[in-house]
């Protein structure tokens, strides 16, 4: 199979707690990341999500399970030596609070630059001009710092920086959790065209439901540590299998007092739940836990 | 029902090193007894600031620019600190964001709740430890979890913890600035619904302050919405939400994913908010607002009525202005 | 159980690091240039012949390889006998003794004087924080800081007893008001030097804790400012407070040892000095020991303490983290 990008196969991943003891992030999760798809994963905090894609994104070295990139095991020390340019150039990733993961004494050219001189390649005037105009950004935005910058201008520079090695794969860790209403809407639309222009697979951790319906074409439904239910986005929104689903789409606010107020959400507690269970596939494409 | 709370042309500035920085101008409301208000607005517009200026808790670089604010028709404006302490626990109090920094970590629940109730009452230590138990119990904790520690408790707990300490005093007015935001999206109903019962039950006015329109759909009777330092438009929630008149809350409405098809491209405000060191002419939004008259750059639009509870600072309003038809309608 | 076990790890730690300390100063000081002959016989060394040196040498066990002298000091030492000082001739336990006290007496008297002012003037700059009382002390504390121990030392000595008689500059005395007497100047030295960095960081800190979010909805309840400083924020740092000062132990030690040979003070400083020049092996493993048990004694309290005091570090068995 050509078009898949990646292959999550059974990551585990715990926590070992400070005075002994450990804490279970990431119990058995598989998926596949197709080419040019943009997949969320959502779940409430704690449920793992940003665990497995530290895990997928190298940063995080899970306890069990494999991790497929192009067919090269992310951590395999031997294949990650061989395939070094292609694991770090084509996969970037993009965190929800730019201000603090933006370099402060380094200017926007140098930062947009930044995945290029990994490998001593430089950025030419004309691309980096074009990248920034890409993200909605003027060309007199390169010589500025990180500190003038507005929130949603940084979160378009930091989309620029892992934009310019033309990644395969774009991680997007909370993108616009940090944002304002108005901002966010920007940065998501931000997010779709380039997707739709350039092609590439993106993996977006959410905790909004109503943004992951508009933007990703399937969704992951994260749990504490375990996935349980992995559908195409308006199949889980139509019809949900997991009771944690259910309770979730439950929570999405509506913002019109009349009916907002009539809403009951669905109550969920995980301790009711029994958590062995394995994935079925329910409908085609469409996964449960059950 | 009574004005419990009334704010004056109150304006609010910084004094930084860059220049001072209006963060809110010239703003008028007034909060009746037993309802909930929620004051919604991006980041930095200054629904905080105001909150706060009106408990005194702002930092010393601000400073009341002009203004009054009556409580029950006393002017506590120039209240100083010992005065405002009366005032505080008793008539004004307050839930913040995250709950795990606003409780002491070192303290149980238990004590800190029995602290707010010991600072207004100076009563035996039994009848405190009552109260105390009984306050757990209005905002659905167990009397057990009085012994446990901040860190033993769930977002949601600890929320409803800083809650009860809030409530100890009785208070006639709550300020609840984005009590919801640091909780999970299956918690955040729980604590709407929780507010909403203890308004009711014990008659306690509210200010929510958010920038959440699905938390203040569930939980406010009224709603003011703020740019720039300004409140551009209020009123009965049901009027904000289903019949807007300014373009901000038209754009604000718009954008929510909620909304939109999966489609089309989400509608996005144009632009950033402005500076608020040196505010343009005129109204604030007009460089966003692609409904702007020429009249917009130059002058300030004021308040116009668009019904006895539904006010709204824009120039559309004015008799002269060309008639538009609102882009939203969700129904 | 878990106490138990920690304990254990605890005291096994501690004996491990011992050894290795031991094994380092054992080396170090057999392998430095130098000759702890001249030390036990004087001059006389000079005129020794080889003959006779091999057989002082032998006399005091020097013509072995190091790691058997090693192995019969460890030996002795497990029994509790660490041997004779090369220059006092005797036992140096007995040596040791009489100094401790006269350091004791120092060391722990500056650092009870460090607990006890440094969190008063640390809670008073910060209620008056950035106004005059607090700005004067961070200058007057940072000026003081800034002077090296032994100069202070001196400066001292100038003012009061050579200006103006008032304390003697050398010396413990003898009897209970006249050793208080000799311990003042070398007391307000070690404490001046030790001070300020302490009102510094409980200043810090309480800062820190001032600007928590607690604080503000504390005042939102409707406490008192003194009332949250006291009841909110000075708890919450005590148990930091307190490890801190049982880090500041061993640096306190240190200064005294400085101090001491200033002040010409009869204590375990100047003893050090001295063993660690003439090459008296024994005194000085000893007083390394010592010293260096105090130091990781004291480090141990420090986490102890910040374990106990604080709830967050603590389990509970029903809790969800």
């Amino acid at each position: 199979m050509t078009d898949v990008l990646l292959d999550v196969r059974g990551l585990s991943k715990s926590y070992r707690l400070p005075g002994g003891g450990s804490v279970e992030a990431l119990r058995d999760v598989s998926f596949q990341l197709r080419r040019g798809e943009i997949l969320g994963l959502v779940g409430e905090s704690g449920s793992g999500k940003s665990s497995a894609l530290r895990c997928i994104m190298g940063l995080l070295r899970p306890d069990e399970g494999t991790i497929l990139y192009q067919g090269v095991n992310v951590w395999d020390s031997r294949q990650k030596r061989r395939n070094r340019e292609l694991l770090q150039s084509s996969r970037q990733i993009v965190f929800q609070d730019s201000a603090s993961c933006l370099n402060p004494r380094m200017n926007v050219a140098q930062l947009i630059a930044e995945p290029l001189a990994v490998h001593r390649k430089k950025l030419p005037y004309q691309q980096a001009v074009s990248l920034l105009s890409a993200v909605g950004l003027d060309a007199a935005c390169l010589k500025r710092f990180p500190g003038e910058l507005s929130g949603g201008q940084r979160q378009r520079v930091a989309i620029a920086r892992a934009l310019s090695a033309k990644p395969a794969l774009l991680a997007a860790d909370e993108p616009i959790a940090a944002l304002d209403v108005s901002i966010q809407a920007q940065i998501l639309n931000l997010f779709r065209r380039l997707q739709h222009d350039r092609g590439f697979s993106i993996l977006f951790v959410a905790h909004d439901l109503a943004v992951v319906r508009w933007l990703c074409h399937r969704t992951a439904v994260l749990c504490r540590g375990r996935l349980v239910e992995l559908a195409p986005t308006e199949a889980l929104f139509r019809a949900p299998g997991h009771p944690y689903t259910k309770a979730l789409l439950s929570a999405i606010p509506i913002p019109d007092p009349r009916r907002e107020r009539a809403r009951m959400p669905i109550s969920f507690d995980p301790e009711d739940f029994q958590w062995d269970g394995t994935l079925r596939e329910a409908e085609p494409e469409h996964f449960v836990l059950c | 029902m009574g004005n419990l709370l009334e704010i004056r042309n109150l304006s609010v500035s910084f004094d930084t090193p860059e220049g001072e920085i209006q963060a809110v101008r010239n703003v008028s409301f007034a909060l009746r007894e037993g309802e909930i208000l929620a004051i919604v607005g991006e980041s930095g517009c200054g629904k905080s600031v105001l909150c706060k200026s009106i408990l005194k808790l702002l930092p010393d670089i601000a400073r009341i620019k002009q203004g009054q604010i009556l409580l029950e028709n006393t002017d506590i404006t120039q209240y100083r600190d010992a005065d405002m302490r009366r005032l505080r626990g008793r008539v004004f109090s307050m839930v913040l964001q995250d709950p795990m920094t606003a409780l002491n970590p070192a303290m149980t629940i238990g004590a800190q709740i029995e602290e707010a109730v010991g600072v207004h009452q100076k009563t035996t230590r039994n009848a405190r430890r009552d109260r105390m138990r009984e306050l757990l119990t209005l905002v659905g904790l167990r009397e057990t979890d009085a012994g446990r520690f901040p860190h033993h408790l769930s977002g949601g707990q600890r929320q409803r913890a800083v809650l009860a300490a809030a409530l100890a005093g009785n208070p006639k007015i709550l300020f609840a600035d984005e009590p919801t935001t640091a909780l999970d999206v299956t918690i955040q109903a729980q604590i709407l619904d929780l507010l909403r019962d203890i308004q009711r039950k014990l008659h306690t006015a509210m200010i929510l302050v958010s920038h959440d329109l699905g938390v203040v759909a569930r939980a406010a009777d009224r709603v003011a919405v703020m740019y720039a330092g300004k409140i551009v438009e209020i009123g009965a929630a049901e009027d904000i939400f289903c019949d807007p008149r300014h373009p901000y809350t038209w754009g604000l409405l718009q954008s929510l994913p909620a909304f939109a098809s999966p489609d089309s491209p989400l509608y996005a405000i144009p632009g950033m908010p402005p500076s608020l060191i040196d505010p343009p002419p005129g109204d604030a939004f007009a460089c966003r607002n692609p409904y702007a008259l020429e009249i917009d750059y130059r002058e300030e639009p004021p308040m116009f009525a668009v019904s006895p509870d539904h006010f709204a600072a824009t120039w559309l309003l004015d008799p002269r202005a060309p008639s538009v038809t609102p882009p939203f309608c969700h129904d | 159980m878990r106490l138990l076990w920690s304990l254990c790890r605890k005291c096994l730690l501690f004996s491990a690091s011992l050894l290795i300390l031991s094994l380092a100063v054992f080396y170090a000081a057999r392998l430095a240039p130098g000759d702890p002959l001249a030390s036990y016989y004087g001059d006389r060394v000079e005129r020794m012949s080889a003959d006779e040196r091999a057989r002082a040498e032998e006399r005091l066990g020097l013509h072995e390889p190091i790691h058997t002298q090693y192995l019969r000091w460890l030996g002795g030492a497990l029994k509790g006998e660490f041997g004779i000082s090369f220059k006092y001739k005797t036992d140096v336990l007995d040596v040791i003794s009489g100094r401790l006290v006269n350091t004791l007496l120092l060391g722990g008297g500056s650092l009870l004087l460090i607990f006890l002012l440094a969190l008063p003037l640390g809670v008073f700059c910060v209620r008056f924080e950035d106004r005059w009382p607090d700005r004067l002390l961070c200058r007057l504390g940072a000026a003081v800081s800034c002077v090296p121990e032994f100069w202070l030392s001196l400066a001292l000595i100038l003012l009061f007893s050579v200006t103006l008689r008032l304390f003697p500059s050398s010396g413990a005395g003898q009897g209970t008001l006249d050793r208080l007497w000799h311990l003042v100047l070398p007391l307000s030295a070690v404490t001046a030097g030790h001070l300020w960095y302490a009102v510094f960081l409980v200043r810090g800190r309480l800062l820190e804790e001032v600007r928590m979010e607690y604080v503000l909805l504390a005042k939102s309840k409707g406490l008192s400012k003194a009332c949250i400083l006291f009841r909110h924020c000075l708890r919450n740092i005590l148990p930091s407070y307190l490890s801190l000062m049982a880090v500041f132990a061993p640096h306190i030690l240190g200064g005294t040892y400085v101090v001491e040979m200033v002040f010409s003070y009869p204590g375990l400083g100047a003893l050090s000095y001295e063993s660690a020049r003439y090459r008296d092996y024994n005194l000085l493993m000893l007083l390394c020991i010592l010293t260096g048990g105090a130091v990781m004694l004291f480090g141990m309290l420090a986490q102890v303490l910040g374990e106990l005091l604080d709830p967050r570090l603590k389990r509970e068995g029903d809790s969800h983290g």
